[in-house]
């Protein structure tokens, strides 16, 4: 397994300086890399063994040559909390070369080779198991985008390469200082060991050793600048429109579906598990944010009248719940956050390729333009249908698990739990995400009824539209099966996920809400907690079941 | 002068008479393609004698058995220690290694951007100055005494008046030529004006006679305060650090692309490599000081220069305050270096500094390289404009360009990232055990540093952007020959081997950054033996 994580996750970087020649060529050579990859994130999923926290770790000295004190690893492994959003990067990026196959006719060599490094950029960011290795697959991912964007990306490209570089370089370099302080403390923080940049060690440490109070505020704030841009959460989130309508259709799939996760993801591995009094002090500011995110975005979104830029719009308010979901610091919500970070991979991600494919039809995004094209394109108008209904929660596929739990986590937070000075806060912000719910099948379905019900519209292109090849079909359906399996079968998901996440975010739980943890704890708290999860799921799944 | 000492730098030698050769050699041949090759194979034979005579381990200078203590130098009552009866003018520790290895490196770069003769001649005059520069680097690096660091100075100063005046006859480029002559010799001149103070308070030429414990008396301590202002002042000049900064941008724009790679780079190791030995090294006493000026350089010339950098338009001027912004970056290590009670070694910013150094040095060339490659024979790329659209043209210089520019706006998988990495770790780790009285300073430092490398990434990515983003408007001829060529590809590689690798470096330039703790430790050495065997240790 060990060999098999490392090839994995080498591979599209391998076959990225291997791939060249013509255009066939190159896309072959990617469609088979991406496809290999693939394989091998499955073959790891189907071995993970539940609640393990180094699958097929792989921990070599980088830095041996140095000074035992600057032990830098190349290490990496797959816990819980990684394994899925892996297997996920490994689905969409086959789902981006597919969608790249004919719409990209320029330089093509070059675009696959920048397709599939950033392959292995998003691939490390999930699987390091060094906070210097992180950092760096993190900011390498950057480069790989930019060049996407840039070249083959719509009319303001390249001021939109620029922006979205720059904005999530900005907070990440202030991450980078609240990292390397993180190691700094830790190493001098008087315990006595060699200084380590593991995430494991570091995570225990600080666990067993917590910081000051203060200072974990300040490290939470600067790992907030790089996290919080990349997610984006409001207000930060201007380069993400821009980006998005500018990338070509892979490059949004990709940003879309895996680079922004790396956002919540990076608050899941690093904010909650080492700094977890200031996340639990921070709480209630987090979860303002991202319930402004959930309605601005909504609002904002129904207001477009750009394809992309819709999504785009609505990515920003699906991830105001994934960090909801987050920051509202209970195991449900914290379960369907990180769900939901998955969930919103998948059906953003389809949605950005079917805009694609609609684009390749129709040569524009407007959706003025659009109009009763379900009789051209019923296939497309299915899958169209299908991506959108899982995004805004249909019972029974993805979506509504995720919302679901973050939101009965939520209204655990606001109802459930000792009350104190927030309560009323936190009941104001569960009902406001409610409605961010409401708005979002609004938009989502006006989206679907504008573009393919009504009357035809007139087109200024005369050539023959035809419907979904079965190259794309091919691209859509693996997507379609996971988000009906997630709906049907989240448990399998979950269990998976589940013991990673409460061990990360234990502390940081207890310290949301002292009293509750201690009594819980007392009762022999796991398993306990165990059997509420299932019922949750369960009253969930009866849910879903209701016509 | 003894022929240890010749054995010893018998490198520098090899360059010297090299150098005198080709000066000699070019009164008597019209040729004017053989000398580069030359050039090269004196560098590589300087290589040769390096390693088989330059490269010892870091040992102390002199076995401690052969000290003596002499007290009594120009009866200013200082407690001096002269080392042996040699009184030697080297040292041969590793910060001395790494300072001569940087100067072949970057010798051996620079004559492969020269490598196609001149439009209007003068290529020996050219090469033979170019290898009195590296001579004159590796002499600074090594040397143990005043007179001999400021000759080592002064030889890469002077032979830059020369070079900037061959290549380019045109007003822009004597103007340069005169700008940067008339400022290197004042500069020069309050150099050596604070040497005069610095003897004058230490009472020995000696830098070595300078770890010692005994301080200065405490009269002098205002005067130790003046040479170590006018130093700083003078070697800020060849560092090119605000406020001393103002000739660097005309002069970069006034001349080739290769002098420009030339004043990027050389000067500024020498620069700082004077500074650690005299400042870090030679003034330990002067600590409580020294830390705040360098703050304060650091953050004005970063600022200033990514701040200016932004609206710049001709190319040679935009690296020129690219140039002035990392020389912002490195005095973050000195800072860390200089601040009480640092660890040096790994966190200890000088190390950090040397290791950005290098990295710096080989991003900058190869930009200045693939920029020589795409000149034309009469003309040379002017604008940044001009690159447009090499990603088209010419893929490979273009991918050269980029990864010397992601390099230096400090991205991975390039080099640049560490020396970055190193350098707001050492600035994060100033007491952050003790929480004391600097740590704030410092943290203030790492994030203005960092918030720089943000800024500073939007001129290098413009770049990038108008390399690939966008249509060629011109061809360009692309006449630099093979020499430029190979130099970007050796550089461009370079960096990305060393963002895979960075480790051996890192190693070397740490043990570089040490010399400081190893030269406490020896003195603590010598003073325990000389304590124990009863003999006073000053008579003041």
């Amino acid at each position: 397994m060990k060999t098999l994580l490392l090839a994995t996750l080498f591979l599209p970087a391998v076959a990225a300086t291997l791939t060249g020649g013509g255009r066939m060529q190159a896309r072959c050579w990617a469609l088979v890399a991406s496809l290999a990859t693939l394989v091998g994130a499955i073959v790891l999923v189907a071995g993970f063994p539940i609640g393990a926290e180094d699958f097929a770790g792989t921990h070599w000295h980088w830095f041996a040559a140095m000074d035992k004190a600057l032990d830098i690893q190349f290490s990496v492994g797959l816990d819980g909390l990684s394994l899925w959003l892996f297997a996920l990067t490994a689905l969409l990026l086959v789902v981006a070369v597919l969608v790249s196959w004919e719409a990209i006719k320029d330089q093509e060599s070059l675009y696959y080779r920048f397709l599939l490094l950033l392959g292995t950029g998003m691939l490390g960011v999930f699987v390091a198991r060094d906070i210097i290795l992180f950092y760096l697959f993190f900011e390498f991912t950057l480069v790989p985008l930019f060049f996407l964007i840039g070249i083959w990306g719509s009319e303001q490209r390249r001021y939109a390469a620029i922006k979205f570089f720059l904005f999530t370089l900005a907070g990440s370099v202030l991450t980078l200082l609240g990292l390397l302080t993180i190691v700094l403390w830790d190493w001098n923080s008087g315990s006595g060991h060699p200084m380590t940049f593991s995430i494991p060690e570091l995570t225990a440490h600080l666990q067993a050793h917590s910081m000051p109070y203060h200072l974990q505020v300040w490290l939470f704030l600067a790992l907030f600048a790089g996290f919080a841009i990349k997610v984006p959460l409001f207000p930060l989130h201007t380069w993400l429109p821009l980006a998005h309508v500018e990338a070509p259709a892979a490059g949004s799939i990709l940003l879309a579906g895996v680079l922004l996760k790396i956002g919540t993801y990076g608050f899941l591995r690093f904010s909650l598990p080492m700094l977890p009094d200031a996340a639990a002090a921070c709480m209630p500011w987090m979860l303002w944010l991202s319930v402004a995110g959930i309605l601005y975005g909504a609002l904002v979104a129904l207001a477009q009248t750009d394809l992309k830029r819709l999504i785009a719009y609505s990515s920003v308010s699906h991830l105001g719940f994934c960090m909801l979901g987050i920051f509202a610091l209970n195991r449900v919500a914290l379960q369907g956050g990180a769900l939901q970070m998955i969930n919103h991979g998948l059906s953003t991600g389809g949605l950005f390729a079917l805009v694609g494919m609609l684009y390749q039809r129709y040569h524009t995004r407007r959706i003025a333009d659009f109009g009763g094209i379900a009789r051209e394109v019923p296939v497309l108008a299915f899958f169209m249908l299908f991506m959108t209904l899982a995004s805004i929660g249909l019972p029974g596929l993805n979506g509504f698990v995720g919302e679901f739990l973050l939101l009965m986590g939520m209204f655990q937070r606001a109802w459930g739990t000792v009350a104190t000075e927030w309560t009323v806060q936190y009941r104001v912000i569960s009902v406001l995400a409610v409605s961010g719910v409401v708005l979002g099948a609004w938009y989502m379905l006006s989206l679907v009824a504008r573009v393919f019900f009504g009357p035809l519209r007139e087109r200024k292109h005369t050539e023959p539209i035809t419907d979904l090849t079965l190259r794309e079909v091919a691209a859509l359906v693996p997507l379609c099966l996971v988000i009906v399996w997630i709906g049907v079968q989240p448990k399998f998901f979950l269990d998976r996920m589940a013991p990673a996440i409460d061990q990360l975010t234990g502390q940081a739980m207890c310290a949301a809400d002292p009293k509750e943890e201690l009594a819980q704890r007392r009762k022999g708290a796991s398993e306990q907690r165990n059997e509420e999860m299932d019922d949750i799921l369960k009253s969930a799944m009866e849910i879903a079941r209701e016509p | 002068m003894n022929l240890e000492v010749v054995n010893f730098l018998s490198a520098e030698i090899v360059l010297v008479v090299a150098a005198l050769a080709i000066y000699l050699g070019g009164a008597f041949s019209t040729s004017q393609k053989v000398w580069a090759p030359i050039a090269l194979g004196a560098i590589l034979l300087s290589a040769v004698a390096l390693w088989q005579y330059g490269a010892k381990p870091p040992t102390p200078i002199l076995p401690a058995e052969s000290a003596t203590w002499d007290a009594s130098p120009a009866g200013l009552g200082v407690a001096a220690m002269v080392y042996g009866a040699q009184n030697t003018p080297v040292i041969a520790d590793s910060l001395a290694a790494y300072g001569r290895w940087l100067a072949l490196a970057i010798g051996a770069v620079m004559v492969l951007i020269v490598w196609r003769p001149l439009a209007m001649g003068g290529m020996p005059e050219y090469l033979g100055s170019l290898l009195l520069m590296i001579a004159g680097l590796m002499l600074v690096a090594t040397a143990a005494n005043l007179v001999l660091l400021f000759v080592g100075l002064e030889l890469i100063s002077i032979p830059t008046y020369i070079l900037l005046s061959l290549g380019r006859r045109d007003p822009a480029s004597q103007e340069a030529a005169a700008k940067y002559f008339y400022l290197s010799v004042l500069a020069s001149a309050i150099l050596l004006y604070g040497l005069s103070f610095f003897y004058g308070t230490a009472g020995t030429m000696q830098l070595s006679a300078l770890h010692s414990p005994m301080a200065v008396p405490t009269e002098f301590e205002s005067l130790g305060k003046v040479a170590m202002v006018l130093i700083v002042a003078g070697l800020c000049f060849r560092v090119t650090a605000v406020p001393f900064h103002f000739y660097a941008p005309d002069v970069y724009q006034g001349t080739t692309q290769a002098n420009a790679a030339l004043l990027s780079s050389l000067p500024k190791a020498a620069g700082l490599l004077a500074l650690v030995r005299l400042i870090v090294l030679g003034m330990p006493e002067m600590e409580p000081y020294s830390w705040h000026i360098f703050l304060a350089l650091s953050i004005l010339t970063m600022t200033l220069g990514n701040v200016l950098a932004l609206w710049q338009e001709n190319v040679r001027r935009l690296f020129a305050y690219s140039s002035i912004a990392n020389a912002g970056y490195m005095f973050i290590g000195l800072a860390v270096g200089l601040a009480p009670g640092t660890a040096s070694g790994l966190w200890g910013g000088i190390g950090a500094m040397f290791f950005y150094l290098c990295v710096y040095a080989a991003a900058t060339l190869g930009t200045f390289a693939v920029l020589a490659y795409l000149n034309r024979q009469r003309q040379q790329i002017e604008t940044v404009e001009e690159l447009a659209g090499l990603g088209r043209t010419h893929p490979t210089m273009a991918a050269a360009l980029a990864v010397c520019m992601f390099s230096l706006a400090g991205l991975p998988p390039a080099a640049g990232l560490w020396g970055k990495l190193m350098l707001f770790g050492s600035a994060l780790n100033v007491e952050s055990a003790s929480g004391g009285p600097l740590r704030p300073w410092f943290i203030a430092l790492a994030i203005i540093g960092a918030l720089n490398a943000a800024v500073a990434a939007y001129y290098y990515l413009r770049i990038v952007s108008l390399m690939y983003f966008r249509e060629p408007l011109v061809t360009l001829q692309a006449e630099g020959g093979p020499g430029p060529y190979v130099a970007a590809l050796l550089c461009s590689l370079t960096v990305l081997v060393l963002g895979f690798y960075p480790g051996p470096l890192m190693k070397e330039c740490i043990e570089a950054g040490k010399s400081r703790e190893l030269g406490a430790q020896r003195w603590e050495q010598v003073i325990i033996r000389e304590s124990s065997g009863g003999k006073s240790m000053t008579e003041r």
